[in-house]
């Protein structure tokens, strides 16, 4: 009889607990973040090591020629494929070479030539030429092309290969953006012939990684190619774990089952603050959370309610909510080039927004519905709900499924309100077409895009580029909630791991473990 | 038995292929799909319409369900429409997760509910019978996602014990480690499960002690102990198993919970993943596969009453 007195008496004892050492951290906890130790001499590191490393999204496929999202990018680009030249997210995204040593262009800015490091290899050990280059970049031109990103080549009018070694790409025009497209995945170098359709099954990239295990709803292990042309990886495999729930997370990160917690929920660091065994980075990221208005649709094909939606909104209040962030006020994070300060525009004003909604005839109030992918912590739009009842706008908010938001809003623009973490980087193009779901239609911004793409520096580009922000801000096109900053957690004795824009291209082969 | 059995297996094929009707028309509710997903933001109208017409979405749908069903009669459950991943393999693997989670928690569930459930009929109305009544209400009204978190806060964060989440990155190599990532999610599931269960034995033992035969039985001058083994039990058994075998049935895509607090890639996992991803064609697979498994397991429960129970023998 008395032994089972114990079972209540436990049942009280985890609750109790539960209390005591709950992940659950304060949210208003200040994060510490700090720099990283510097990376010790090889015969200090333990260069057969294997690190494990969290993140959150795991890609759909293996195919990053025609299959979406940033998981792709982020596995993949630098670590198993790569293109001529490489952008590095430690230094503000600087266009590096890669598989190209060096390129000259044209005075007319009419032709790029590409001299190409002989020593690549392809996973498979024939030599990567400049035939592969060349039937890489056409299935990009190709007319009717599978390739994701075959638009971003449309200035392109030819790819040649004088010799092995060298490659020339000629343009219709000028185009600013061709290097910084060839440092993302449309600038991925494929041995020629190569079926896409089998890269889920055997990856054939020229990276310092193969690809050695998809565990589907798991893992990814990335293997060293130890017959890498370049600068060889400081570890020996790296174990993606694909782990969602954030708390699940921090206690792998805790209990030491992964070395790197990327993407850490910045409410829920505190059993990594103040503590010797982990050290917290903070890196940028090019993560715009926007609120798309529908331009095309009443009430905000009126400017007025778009301006008064904006100053309603308090972007502190949504930035305290997600835990970590900075106002961006226009469409441009601060790392880019073209970047100038728009937060003064459509400052956080209730009453300023009260008027505008007025003189749109909104004064009795408005009832709008906002679509927001499940992936997103609610409180943002939880902030949003009482950020607008406060000017007299009832929000309802709808959480969809990501292909459900895919089709209804992007696709079919049948949508009021949307949050969407545009998260790819430089995409200011999205406001130049009118086609795009935001549904802004402004003549001056497409021509002031299409010259900046056109410009004949990149000092020009970039100052088209600042009015195209500005414009695109004055017009409330959308609006800006932040631009994410994300935390990664790494163990201490883990060194050269990267912290800037984790999402969208994640290098590996400089992570290494001390001995 | 013979007519019985072939009746029952008739009736099993006619389920599957209502199911397989239901499952392909219930999944064609669902808005976007999987070109959505593949195009993603780079999406334009003219890529989505060749990616539908490549992937032969743009046929009608009794045309898909005449194509899907011809494949499954050869044993072709499909493949992804993302990557490639063959139906039957992929739900292989998640079951090498799922198989062992799920009967390792039944078994702990049968473990605690049987000598418990028992024990609480027989002194029920004593402090013993009331006191484990209301531990296993106690147990059904804990969300197994609490008592997961806990148990990996205690066992794991605390004392270090255990691994907090996930399976093995080369899953059964390593037997000992499997099944170490497995001890908490089977804690955590035999506990909830079995306080459900425990109810289930402690009403059919209950029921069975206040029965005219059990009263007939100690008439004839046996214990009440005597009598519930001889007679008692295998009466008491009839509800217990068929509730089990639904418990057995509901866990294999029911585990998802569990599956989700310790990261375990299982079925219930990859069908939330799949659907989300919109890869119907691998959901529908996988689903019916499921849905075969869950007519199998009821239609051993059937079998198991018969064995239990020589009157329903006699029933044609």
């Amino acid at each position: 009889m008395r032994p089972l007195l114990w079972i209540p008496a436990a049942v009280v004892a985890l609750a109790a607990t539960t209390v005591a050492c709950g992940t659950g951290g304060d949210p208003g906890a200040p994060a510490t973040t700090a720099t990283q130790a510097a990376t010790p001499p090889d015969d200090q590191l333990d260069l057969g090591a294997t690190v494990d490393v969290r993140l959150i999204l795991e890609p759909v496929s293996l195919n990053p020629f025609s299959t979406s999202g940033v998981a792709v990018d982020q596995l993949l680009l630098d670590n198993v494929y790569e293109g001529l030249v490489s952008a590095d997210t430690a230094d503000g995204d600087k266009i590096v070479p890669r598989l190209a040593t060096s390129h000259e262009v044209s005075p007319d800015g009419l032709s790029y030539t590409f001299t190409l490091t002989p020593d690549a290899k392809f996973h498979d050990g024939s030599a990567l030429t400049s035939a592969d280059v060349v039937w890489s970049l056409q299935q990009q031109i190709a007319p009717g092309s599978k390739g994701l990103r075959a638009a971003e080549f449309a200035s392109v009018a030819a790819v040649s290969a004088p010799d092995p070694t060298t490659v020339k790409v000629d343009l219709k025009q000028r185009d600013t953006f061709l290097l910084w497209n060839l440092t993302q995945r449309g600038g991925i170098v494929y041995k020629k012939d190569t079926d896409f359709a089998t890269l889920d099954a055997k990856d054939n990239g020229s990276g310092p990684y193969t690809i050695a295990n998809w565990n589907r709803g798991a893992d990814i292990t990335l293997a060293r190619n130890d017959a890498y042309w370049g600068a060889k990886p400081k570890n020996a495999k790296v174990v993606l774990h694909y782990i969602p729930e954030p708390s699940a997370a921090n206690n792998a990160q805790t209990t030491g089952q992964t070395d790197v917690q990327t993407a850490a929920d910045a409410t829920l660091l505190q059993p990594f603050t103040a503590n010797p065994g982990f050290t917290i980075l903070r890196g940028t990221t090019t993560d715009k959370f926007t609120l798309a208005l529908n331009n095309k649709r009443a009430p905000f094909d009126n400017p007025d309610v778009r301006h008064a939606f904006r100053q309603a909104i308090n972007k502190e209040d949504v930035i305290a909510a997600y835990g970590a962030g900075i106002p961006i006020g226009g469409p441009v994070p601060p790392q880019d080039p073209w970047y100038t300060d728009l937060t003064g525009t459509d400052a956080h004003n209730p009453e300023g927004a009260k008027a505008l909604l007025a003189k749109a005839g909104h004064a009795g109030g408005l009832a709008v519905t906002l679509d927001v992918p499940n992936v997103y912590p609610r409180a943002i739009a939880d902030v949003l709900v009482s950020n607008l009842k406060q000017v007299g706008v009832t929000l309802t908010v709808r959480q969809v499924e990501f292909p459900t938001w895919l089709t209804r809003v992007f696709t079919n623009h049948d949508y009021e309100l949307s949050i969407v973490d545009h998260a790819e980087a430089r995409d200011i193009g999205n406001y130049a077409k009118p086609d795009y779901y935001f549904g802004y239609d402004n003549k001056q911004v497409q021509a002031d895009y299409a010259a900046a793409r056109a410009a004949a520096s990149d000092g020009e580009r970039d100052e088209l580029l600042r009015k195209v922000a500005k414009q695109a801000s004055d017009d409330a096109a959308t609006d800006w909630l932040f631009v994410n900053q994300t935390h990664t957690v790494v163990r201490t004795g883990v060194y050269g791991v990267p912290s800037a824009e984790t999402t969208n291209r994640f290098p590996l082969s400089g992570i290494a473990v001390g001995k | 038995m013979t007519f019985w059995l072939l009746r029952r297996v008739a009736l099993f094929a006619v389920s599957l292929l209502v199911a397989s009707v239901l499952v392909f028309a219930l999944l064609r509710l669902l808005p976007g799909d999987v070109a959505a997903t593949i195009a993603g933001t780079d999406a334009t109208p003219q890529r989505l319409a060749a990616i539908r017409a490549e992937l032969g979405l743009d046929r009608s749908l009794p045309a898909q369900y005449g194509s899907w069903l011809a494949g499954v009669l050869r044993g072709d459950f499909g493949t992804s429409q993302l990557n490639g991943a063959s139906v039957s393999a992929e739900l292989g693997r998640k079951l090498s997760v799922t198989a062992p989670l799920v009967l390792g928690g039944a078994l702990l569930a049968v473990l605690v509910a049987l000598p418990f459930g028992v024990l609480a009929a027989v002194r029920n109305r004593t402090f013993v019978g009331t006191g484990i009544s209301a531990v296993s209400q106690v147990g059904i009204a804990v969300p197994t996602l609490w008592l997961g978190l806990v148990l990996v806060l205690v066992f794991s964060v605390q004392l270090g014990a255990l691994p907090a989440q996930g399976f093995p990155v080369d899953g059964w190599a390593d037997p000992g480690s499997a099944v170490r990532s497995l001890v908490l999610p089977w804690v955590a599931l035999g506990l909830t499960e079995g306080a459900v269960l425990l109810r289930f034995v402690r009403s059919a033992v209950l029921g069975v002690l206040h029965s005219d035969f059990l009263r007939t039985a100690r008439a004839k001058g046996l214990t009440r102990g005597q009598a519930l083994r001889a007679h008692g039990f295998r009466n008491a058994a009839l509800p217990v198993v068929s509730v089990l075998g639904v418990q057995l049935a509901t866990l294999i895509v029911g585990a998802v919970v569990v599956e989700r607090v310790f990261t375990l890639p299982g079925v219930g996992s990859m069908l939330v993943v799949d659907v989300g991803n919109r890869d119907l064609v691998k959901v529908q697979g996988e689903v019916f596969l499921v849905v075969a498994a869950v007519l199998v397991i009821s239609l051993l429960v059937d079998v198991a009453h018969r064995l239990i129970d020589p009157r329903l023998r006699e029933v044609r």
